[in-house]
């Protein structure tokens, strides 16, 4: 224990001085560098790995987007048009061979008392 | 600088031989401060290997050779940070863990293995590491740096990347911190 007098800004100093003495700097053991290689190269290959498989991702992603561009570039067949306008065709399925959709009304006026 | 720099240099171009120098060179001292900063001596060649993995796949990022030191010491740090959180996290297993090291050091001493010196070295470090365990990593690791490492504050300015100011008031207030759990725990330190 420490002398009553000293203040605790002086305890502290000193235990932390002989805590430096009580932790004095250690070597490792023999399997420190080996174990070491071990890490680093498990690292590298996951990282080799990963980075493999980004890249295997970034080539399927371009091929598909130059895939689709090719796609959408090809100008597409489109549906068979009529060479006459949307008016004349309107009027061509509306002739006056169906009177029944276009004629005047007939009024009977035959019968006056009813 | 315990290694050259043009050995830096080539560890930083992919030389293997040139990595393991700088290793074999700095591995003492990185043990010694690990040891320091977590306090579980089971772990520290763990951390120790995290630190210099991170330096492996970080020696292209070092700008020049010249800030070699305070770069293992930041990447020193951020192990310990990580490490501490991690340990946090598993307060459970750490008690149970204790519990059997105490059982353990009971039996010891009861068997009159252990010497003297060495029980009053483990009462010294038990001692530090209940006082920092009541206050945070961050305060924990500054003060370990500073007064057990003995790191300058320009070296500290390097590693935190803080202006000296700011290190003075973050030092005054993690002492205090300290300051008061030591006061609180009564006081019954050994020192040896």
């Amino acid at each position: 224990m420490y002398p009553t007098h000293r203040s605790d800004d002086e305890r502290l100093d000193a235990l932390l001085r002989a805590y430096r003495a009580a932790c004095p700097d250690r070597d490792a053991n023999a399997n420190f560098m080996p174990e070491l290689w071990q890490r680093i190269e498990s690292r590298q290959t996951f990282t080799f790995s990963f980075r493999r498989m980004a890249n295997g991702f970034v080539t399927a992603a371009l091929a598909l987007t130059v895939a689709l561009a090719v796609f959408m570039a090809i100008p597409q067949k489109s549906a068979p048009t009529s060479p006459v306008s949307y008016l004349q065709a309107l009027a061509d399925a509306n002739t006056v061979d169906a009177p029944e959709t276009v004629g005047p009304v007939r009024l009977d006026l035959s019968d006056p008392g009813r | 600088m315990l290694v050259d720099f043009e050995v830096i240099r080539k560890a930083q171009k992919g030389d293997a031989a040139a990595f393991n120098e700088l290793v074999l060179a700095y591995r003492k001292r990185i043990l010694g401060t690990i040891t320091r900063l977590i306090a579980r001596t089971e772990d520290v060649e763990d951390v120790a290997q995290e630190v210099f993995l991170r330096l492996y796949f970080s020696l292209d990022q070092l700008r020049t050779a010249e800030v070699f030191e305070p770069w293992l010491y930041k990447l020193t740090v951020n192990a310990a940070y990580d490490y501490l959180r991690k340990q946090r996290r598993r307060q459970e297993y750490r008690m149970s863990d204790l519990s059997e090291q105490q059982v353990m050091m009971a039996d010891a001493l009861a068997g009159g293995k252990v010497e003297h010196d060495e029980q009053q070295q483990k009462n010294v470090r038990e001692a530090v590491d209940s006082l920092l365990g009541a206050v945070s990593e961050a305060d924990r690791i500054l003060l370990m740096l500073k007064e057990v490492e003995g790191l300058s504050l320009k070296e500290l300015e390097k590693i935190y990347k803080v202006n000296e100011n700011a290190l003075k008031v973050r030092l005054f207030r993690a002492r205090q911190r300290v300051l008061k759990a030591f006061g609180a725990s009564g006081k019954q330190v050994p020192t040896g």
